[in-house]
């Protein structure tokens, strides 16, 4: 794979060449680079190169550094000054540095912790070399009486037919969910998830890795099966031993042809084991010549020629071609997904089955926006502290400038402090970062590191850059003005004029309008997904548990049934062939009405008898199934409202309907109408629905009702239940409320991010509030003595400091709400189902960022306003 | 007590360096110190007391030749000064004769 031949690490051969004595440099890059070469002989690369690292950094000692010469801006013996007054600066005044330091910091910190998620979202599927030019199948379908949908499925026959068809389609391949399967190897038994059938071009257009086998031909032959590592290791001793053993799935014998290195995390494609499609293309039913049903997904590797838009101008004629429906091309749109959209961007597409880890890619510019916010705020506060301290150090620049200091000199001093105190911030930046990782990862669900950051050079270069950057970007405006002090004035001790602060004001305004921003947007989104967690979501989802069915579960599930109905903590049990949250399939289904037979395409369940009471879902008319009706087995549908609303029909119960099979004159009957539940999430609006019962069918899971504060006692009665009666098979069971929580999953993680951010965006304010407080105060030290004397009384000199920062506040609320509404609103747009924007919420954060704001000042002001006015006095 | 002026790792460094002869330059110098003591020690701290040796005129060095893992680089190979000899001598000799008054120990370990 890799041919390119390793070289030392450029970046610390830079830094080398950077102080190493000149004389020194030949012998010196000569011994490392043979260290270096004779590591990687013995040694993984990035061994070798983190020792080259090390290296370098030893080579930091006297003897070999460059000494500085030259009368440059900084000359040695000025830079050893200033590093000198810099350092007796920041310790002699604790506190603002502690605060410039702290927030800075913070803010960086914050900042590379939203680079690495960013990054790591970013790296999606990257690991495909042919990337560019694969690109997923998508569907729009809209059929009658559904809401129209985007779904990541396909017919098996299309990629066949467009490999055929088009020139640009250099090879097709599709994927094939099984989901969790029972795989066997004597008597090893397991439950491997996400099984998958693949067509042998699978290696053509993806990068999965094969440690055993050929990749040419591993796929080539029917019932051939190919493991990753760690499956093949639940089998077999080594991977080796896997190679040309077998194992069965579902009554047959599969030949092991390869072994996978295990799928890494940042791949949208996720499975176990990948069985070859040929199984399936061989024989009388040849999956190449389906069309109808959509229940594969399809990747196209296409030429780097191809035009992707007169590629899709020509899928309807293509549908027509192949398809013997004259309304095809209404109710299906085909389009072609890049692959490096299939992470990020597949938000408003359902089914998307094969999807691990999906994210909302709009969150990240979200993300960036947050990032950039908390380094602005941070910015400010060393800004706004730095210029406001300018007085204390008149004294010092009109010494430097009578003694022949120059301009230039002088702002090359302010600069080198305000790039030092910025380093000092990364370096605090990085050590939170590498100590606070974990616990982000935890909250967030991934598996970020730092590392990465060091190992790559240019990563850290940029950081190491945007702190000097930012360094000196802030460093501009205080030098700048401590600067332009005229000399005769300053050593005269007066003030520059304190002139108006409207520069140091306008940054507080921004400051908290962005702090405000944040908190109100927390509120509301937090709001939101409570929202979402509590609503009325038409059924009963907690304390349910879903149990995993297979042939024989299904064959004895009315004895199941009985025996877990004895327990006394079980309250409910029941079947379906769908897990709830998500859209279910939908599929045809006819209604007969006066005008005639209706076509209408809802989502479809089967389900047991007691779905309904179970569930508590319910019915507005008519009845629920029941088992005493003989017909209520596949001749009976209960829909929803808005099934019921989209027939338009007089009477509904008694209604003859039924799937698209039925012949014309032995259809079923509706025989109830239930209240609209919200069977997919609540991004979506409630889709029509059509449950029936058909045992013959299987259900696909058992779902069990526990009483509340027994489920540990429920899991083991209906494990020992399930463990007698059902030995084919293990026990694998989930909570409903487990899935609920992995459906909202995006959106939670971001709402804790978001938390998090405008928690640490009012710290860094209220910091910066705080140290600015510090500053005017003092210089009203001699004002508020005059007062005092003149009797004013401690609750006036209160007022009268906390007046103008209360105003800074409130300006900022009034400019930032209506656009926070407006950004707020826009977000909420993306859910079917959303809450009113309060507007009490942005008072109540308006409220909130006054009086946080006036409690971190209110340390000074008391302590002023209390003083003893003959030391306020007393004091310059 | 006599002054030696040689520190434990200057000692051996020094050494490393005679037994090395025509090979001892900073990276040969370390690897042996490594394969030696069974201590890791990286190429500057050695070139910095090679560096230090070379100043108290325990050393000399001059350029040698170049190879190709190196990227045709020179190295800088060490030699033993007179006064370096001597030192080292001076070391032993102080060591044994510390030894040789330590009679428990120096007859059963046999040190000469």
């Amino acid at each position: 794979m890799k041919n390119e031949k390793t070289i030392p690490p450029k970046l610390a051969t830079i830094l080398l060449n950077a102080f190493l004595r000149s004389d020194l440099a030949e012998e010196v890059r000569g011994d490392l680079e043979e260290k270096f070469y004779s590591d990687l002989k013995n040694k993984p690369s990035f061994k070798a190169k983190l020792n080259y690292w090390y290296q370098v950094i030893n080579y930091l000692r006297p003897f070999a550094i460059k000494k500085l010469k030259g009368i440059r801006i900084m000359n040695n013996h000025l830079f050893k000054n200033y590093l000198k007054i810099s350092t007796r600066n920041i310790f002699k005044h604790k506190m603002i540095s502690f605060i410039n330091v702290f927030s800075l910091a913070v803010g960086l910190a914050a900042c590379v912790a939203i680079y690495l998620f960013v990054s790591d979202e970013r790296s999606f599927d990257a690991f495909h070399s042919k990337k560019e030019n694969i690109y997923r199948l998508d569907e729009v379908q809209k059929f009658t009486g559904t809401n129209e949908q985007k779904v990541a499925l396909s017919m098996p026959g299309m990629g066949p037919a467009l490999k055929h068809d088009f020139p640009e389609v250099q090879t097709y391949v599709r994927l094939w969910l099984r989901g969790k399967q029972l795989i066997t190897k004597n008597d090893t038994k397991h439950l491997i998830d996400n099984v998958m059938v693949a067509d042998s071009t699978f290696f053509d257009v993806f990068d999965f890795p094969l440690i055993q086998g050929d990749v040419n031909t591993c796929l080539n032959r029917p019932l051939t099966i190919l493991l990753t590592e760690s499956t093949a290791l639940k089998f077999f001793k080594t991977t080796n031993e896997a190679l040309h053993n077998t194992v069965s799935w579902d009554g047959r014998d599969y030949e092991v042809t390869g072994v996978l290195k295990d799928v890494p995390e940042n791949s949208h494609i996720q499975f176990e084991a990948l069985l070859s499609m040929v199984t399936y293309t061989t024989g009388e039913n040849n999956v190449n010549n389906s069309w109808g049903g959509n229940w594969m997904t399809t990747y196209l590797l296409l030429e780097s020629t191809a035009n992707i838009k007169s590629m899709e101008e020509k899928f309807p004629a293509f549908l027509c071609r192949y398809m013997d429906d004259p309304d095809i091309t209404t109710t299906y749109k085909l389009f072609l997904q890049p692959m490096n959209e299939v992470h990020l961007a597949s938000n408003d597409i359902e089914h998307d089955y094969i999807n691990y880890r999906k994210f909302n890619g709009s969150y990240l510019t979200i993300f960036y926006v947050i990032a950039g916010f908390i380094l602005l705020i941070a910015a400010v506060n060393f800004m706004n502290l730095n210029t406001s301290r300018a007085s204390h150090r008149w004294k010092e620049i009109g010494v430097r400038k009578s003694v022949g200091a120059k301009k230039l000199q002088l702002f090359g001093q302010f600069i080198f402090e305000s790039v030092m105190l910025a380093g000092i911030a990364l370096a605090v930046a990085l050590l939170v970062d590498a100590l606070l990782i974990s616990f982000l990862n935890d909250l967030i669900g991934r598996k970020l590191s730092i590392l990465p950051l060091f190992q790559n050079g240019w990563q850290l270069m940029a950081v190491l850059v945007g702190t000097l950057t930012l360094g000196i970007l802030t460093g501009i405006y205080p030098s700048f003005y401590m600067t332009s002090f005229d000399l005769s004035r300053v050593l005269k001790g007066g003030s520059k004029g304190e002139g108006k602060s409207v520069l140091r004001s306008t940054l507080v305004i921004v400051q908290f309008g962005l702090a405000i921003a944040m908190m109100v947007s927390t509120l509301i989104v937090i709001q939101q997904l409570s929202f979402m967690k509590e609503s009325d979501i038409g059924f009963d989802k907690d304390q349910m548990l879903l149990v995993n069915m297979n042939n024989e579960a299904n064959e004895k599930f009315e004895t199941i049934k009985k025996e877990l109905q004895k327990q006394s903590m079980i309250r409910g049990v029941t079947a379906s062939g769908q897990r709830l949250g998500n859209n279910f399939h939908q599929g045809g289904f006819k209604v007969k009405a006066d005008t005639g037979i209706l076509s209408i395409t809802p989502s479809n369940v089967n389900v047991d008898y007691d779905y309904l009471s179970v569930y508590g879902i319910e019915v507005k008319e008519g009845r629920g199934f029941s088992k005493d009706n003989l017909t209520d087995n596949g001749l009976a549908f209960v829909i929803n409202e808005s099934f019921a609303q989209e027939l338009r029909l007089k009477e509904i119960i008694g209604t003859k309907a039924g799937h698209d099979w039925y012949h014309n004159d032995s259809l079923g009957t509706i025989i109830g109408v239930v209240k609209d539940f919200n069977f997919n999430s609540l991004h979506y609006k409630v889709n029509t629905l059509a449950l029936v019962v058909h045992p013959e069918w299987g259900y696909q899971e058992l779902s069990v009702k526990i009483e509340k504060g027994r489920t540990e006692e429920g899991i083991a009665a209906v494990k020992k239940v399930w463990d007698e009666l059902v030995p084919s098979y293990p026990f694998d069971y989930t909570f409903l409320d487990a899935h609920f929580e992995e459906v909202y999953r995006s959106d939670k993680q971001m709402s804790a991010v978001v938390a998090i951010m405008a928690g640490l965006s009012i710290l860094i304010s209220c910091i910066g509030l705080f140290g600015l407080a510090a500053i005017t105060i003092e210089k009203k030290t001699k004002e508020i003595g005059v007062r005092k004397v003149l009797g004013a009384t401690e609750g006036q000199i209160t007022v009268l400091l906390s007046r103008n920062f209360a105003l800074l506040i409130v300006i900022a609320f009034v400019i930032v709400s209506p656009l926070t509404y407006l950004a707020l609103h826009r977000w909420l747009e993306g859910f079917a189902y959303r809450i009113d924007i309060n507007l009490l919420v942005f008072v109540i954060g308006g409220i909130l960022a006054l009086v946080i704001g006036l409690l971190t000042i209110s340390y000074h002001t008391f302590r002023s306003a209390r003083a003893n006015p003959v030391k306020a006095l007393r004091y310059e | 007590m006599i002054e030696t002026k040689l520190g434990e790792f200057e000692e051996v460094i020094l050494l490393l360096v005679g037994i090395l002869g025509e090979g001892a330059y900073a990276f040969k110098i370390a690897e042996e110190f490594k394969n030696q003591t069974g201590r890791t020690v990286s190429i500057g701290a050695t070139h910095s007391t090679l560096d230090r040796l070379e100043t108290k005129g325990f050393l000399k060095s001059a350029m040698g030749d170049s190879t190709a893992e190196r990227g045709g680089r020179r190295k800088r190979i060490f030699t033993i000064t007179a006064l370096g000899k001597r030192v080292l001598k001076e070391s032993r000799d102080f060591k044994v004769s510390l030894w040789q008054q330590y009679p428990a120990l120096s007859s059963n370990l046999q040190i000469g």
